[in-house]
């Protein structure tokens, strides 16, 4: 008999999911285990991963954690292309098989669990902060709407990974600094109150940084927030390529009235 | 299998990564500790990033009225009078300076033409007071705050569940975690610990919570003697998802309603005239919350059991740019364009507003050495919290923690714990891994069941005795869980020991339902409809033994200076 969801109204088909299966333990190759899932309307390819955790197979691996497309912890490889499974129709991908692979350019911790290390070093290592010259700062930094603008894009970045792993040139240099760091970094140098191009400089200008990116796009056409990563590096080349004739200048963001007067007005 | 286990030590452990915890790690490291801080997800996953509409904080950048004293008595007032007052004073004084922080450390933020932070409308604020980045807050705070732990060289290790903490003459001196990606246990020695591990909306079915509010700080907090708070107080948002299931109880953000929306039954009444003529869909969310329940009940609902949410007089162009999150959530889990079409939504379980009982000035508990800060924590938001007042309260008492944390660890030193303890906890978790043991899912099943029916927006004594029955049984039968697989990377192994912490949150709530015998707030009794000035009390809850026992504790009296802030409470 099949287990229904409950709420989800009648099962309107049976799909198969054919799970990629790998448990280092077991000293074993990777292998695809095929479940059947009875499918109504509304589910996700999360809610079919779930089924098989409570009904079929409790051990399959996989992580998950807000079911709405914003924490970023469910990206996979679902029909041959990195999606958020808590994001994804099973319905809407229209094939009664579904295969479900782990992201790719990644080490595995098990079944469908990528080792994000590499991109949470990645994006650590762009100096990912405003960088001022201040000692310290008294008031609250001013910034148009305009400016605001330039940069609003980068920083719905969930850090999914998916772009890592769509990311050709991700797969045949270890030590690149990938879409994700790259366009984070983009987002900070266009941030109207940072002035920290030059401190990122070297790190962007390298064998591993932005020069190894050869604009195949996969990063942007996977982003599940639907931000443009292969943009942010083509900018990045171009500040770099003038940067070669005349040293970048970056003006600070002008800075409000002094915060500790704003409090004494706010008190009296 | 041999019992292992790595040992770290470290001024300040914190507890959980969400912007509360975050926020203690950077103030703790700036007061010149070493810390390390564990999260039980992936670092910056955690459900704060799911937080939308905004930062409650008087800059007065919008409306020049605003100042510290109308925010406090906003939320004051809304709290139903049981709030601890200092802590409210201290939010309302703080928040604009931990906004301008958040500023200065890179935050994105919406703002007005001439460049300073922007402000809107939210329910039950005077003034129009949040600040914001669209509708997708949190995400940018988390970013924000883990950039500035990454900065500071915090030490973090995600993926780990603490299973124990551990006592030394009373103190907390350490906790057992257990890290997912590989199985491997870490015992982790520190001389002041912090829980900020937020809430506990997952004990129920229909929650706008993420699968990690499981609630189990307020677990093991109590386990080592912690009193906790005003349990009883779960907070409904008014409008959750209603549809599809997979998504039933997604948070459709209170910035709807502040940017315009408006709220309508199946018949087209815009019924908050009824209920709230003034404030309309602005009010209290406990009220809204209600009202939408009541409009349910009493037949006039949606096609899936909710009512309408309007935006769609805003135009396409305002909804797309004000509430880009809320156009795409619906598009992509329900097929519906909101910039064309209504929104069905029905109340859902928001937050815990009780939790961990805390000194307002360092956010220490009753016992040495352990502190506490954000949802996990109480006093703060009394009987009703105001949106917007979470996201403030992380930042004010998450630095506050980190910095009482930081200063009771500069006092103090390590101390010991018996191995053999350490040793048991361990067997204990590796005692879960028996195929044949129950099932952990179902048992998990049938508690938020039990709580989404039995303890919902409208409670009652018989329902509430029914539920603490079952609830005690399924705590008989939580020691005989069991789980297939290894212990690497077993998220049925984390539902195991979840689990019998869920069940302390649970049946905190329920006991706390059963004494609080009046409507006050988010609590709402059907037989006991008014508010009874006898009951302006705090609930605190107590260990004693292996027994949860409950004490009546008068509220703070309020100085003459803060009394002048605030109407006297009306019957």
């Amino acid at each position: 008999m099949e287990l229904m969801l409950k709420g989800f109204g009648e099962v309107v088909k049976t799909v198969t999911l054919r799970v990629r299966r790998y448990d280092p333990e077991k000293k074993e190759l990777p292998k695809y285990m095929e479940y059947k899932v009875p499918v109504q309307r509304g589910m996700t390819v999360l809610d079919g991963i779930l089924y098989i955790k409570e009904h079929i197979d409790p051990s399959l691996a996989a992580r998950y954690s807000c079911r709405m497309g914003i924490c970023g912890s469910c990206a996979m490889i679902i029909n041959n292309r990195e999606r958020l499974a808590c994001q994804t129709q099973i319905l809407d991908l229209g094939k009664d098989l579904i295969k479900v692979d782990p992201m790719g350019n990644y080490d595995l911790v098990k079944d469908l669990v990528p080792d994000l290390t590499k991109l949470f070093r990645n994006h650590e290592s762009i100096k990912p902060y405003i960088i001022r010259q201040e000692e310290k700062v008294t008031g609250e930094f001013l910034q148009l709407p305009e400016e605001r603008e330039l940069y609003s894009m980068f920083t719905e970045c969930i850090m999914c990974g998916a772009c890592l792993s769509a990311c050709p040139t991700m797969a045949t240099d270890e030590l690149y600094l990938g879409p994700q760091a790259l366009a984070q970094s983009f987002r900070y140098i266009a941030d109207s109150r940072d002035i920290g191009f030059n401190e990122r400089l070297n790190l962007l200008d390298s064998k591993h940084g932005v020069w190894r990116c050869h604009f195949a796009g996969a990063c942007s056409d996977v982003c599940p927030k639907g931000i443009d990563p292969a943009l942010a590096i083509q900018l990045l080349k171009g500040m770099l390529a003038k940067n070669v004739f005349v040293k970048y200048q970056q003006k600070p963001a002008k800075i409000g009235p002094d915060r500790k007067s704003i409090l004494e007005t706010a008190q009296s | 299998m041999s019992s292992q286990y790595i040992v770290h030590e470290t001024d300040v452990l914190i507890i959980g990564a969400g912007g509360a915890g975050m926020r203690a790690a950077i103030a703790a490291s700036d007061s010149g500790s070493s810390v390390t801080i564990l999260s039980k997800s992936l670092l910056g996953k955690a459900h704060t990033v799911m937080a939308e509409g905004g930062i409650a904080a008087s800059l007065a950048n919008v409306d020049s009225k605003d100042n510290w004293q109308v925010h406090f008595s906003d939320t004051f007032i809304e709290g139903v009078y049981i709030s601890n007052y200092r802590m409210v004073e201290i939010l309302a004084k703080e928040a604009p300076e931990r906004v301008r922080e958040l500023e200065e450390y890179g935050a994105l933020f919406d703002r007005t033409p001439d460049g300073r932070i922007m402000q809107r409308a939210f329910g039950a604020h005077t003034y129009r007071r949040l600040c914001h980045v669209g509708d997708r807050t949190g995400l940018e705070i988390i970013r924000t705050l883990e950039d500035q732990l990454l900065h500071r060289k915090v030490k973090v290790y995600d993926e780990v569940f603490v299973t124990k903490l551990f006592t030394n003459e009373g103190r907390v001196v350490g906790a057992l975690g257990l890290k997912l990606s590989d199985g491997v246990f870490h015992y982790f020695r520190a001389k002041a610990t912090i829980i900020a591990t937020g809430g506990c909306g997952r004990i129920f079915k229909v929650t706008s919570n993420s699968w990690e509010s499981t609630g189990d700080g307020l677990g093991l907090a109590f386990q080592v003697g912690a009193e906790l708070m005003d349990m009883e107080m779960i907070q409904f948002h008014p409008t959750g998802m209603v549809y599809p299931p997979g998504v039933k109880g997604l948070l459709v953000t209170e910035g709807v309603r502040g940017e315009g929306g408006i709220l309508l039954n199946a018949k087209g009444e815009r019924f908050m005239q009824r209920y709230s003529p003034k404030k309309m869909e602005l009010d209290a969310r406990d009220i809204v919350a209600r009202a939408n329940y009541a409009e349910i009940m009493a037949g006039r609902g949606t096609e899936h059991g909710g009512v309408y949410l309007d935006i769609t007089h805003k135009g396409a162009d305002f909804i797309k740019k004000k509430l880009p999150s809320m156009y795409k959530q619906y598009l992509d889990f329900a097929g519906v364009d909101i910039t064309r079409e209504k929104m069905e939504v029905a109340p859902t379980v928001h937050y815990q507003m009780g939790g961990i009982r805390v000194d307002p000035e360092t956010t220490s508990t009753n016992v040495p050495g352990l502190f506490a800060a954000g949802e996990v924590a109480s006093g703060l938001h009394g009987a009703n919290r105001l949106g917007g007042n979470s996201l403030a309260d992380i930042l004010v008492f998450g630095k506050r923690s980190g910095e009482g944390a930081s200063n009771f660890a500069k006092r103090s030193g390590f101390g010991s714990v018996d191995e053999s303890l350490l040793i048991a906890e361990m067997e204990r978790v590796k005692s879960y891994l028996n195929k044949d043991g129950l099932n952990p899912y179902d048992l998990a099943t049938k508690l938020e069941d039990t709580m989404s029916e039995k303890v919902g927006i409208i409670r009652n004594g018989n329902d509430l005795n029914d539920a603490l029955n079952i609830i005690l049984e399924l705590k008989m039968q939580s020691t005989k869980l069991g789980v297939d697989g290894s212990i690497r990377y077993n998220k049925g192994l984390l539902q195991c020991l979840e689990f019998p912490l869920m069940l302390i949150a649970a049946e905190a709530i329920i006991r706390g339902a059963i004494e609080r015998k009046e409507s006050r707030g988010a609590h709402a009794r059907a037989d006991f409809p008014k508010k009874d000035p006898q009951l302006r009390k705090n609930l605190i809850y107590v260990r004693a033994g292996d027994e949860m026992k409950l004490e009546w504790r008068a509220v703070p009296e309020l100085p003459d200076d803060l009394k002048k802030l605030v109407e006297p409470e009306e019957y």
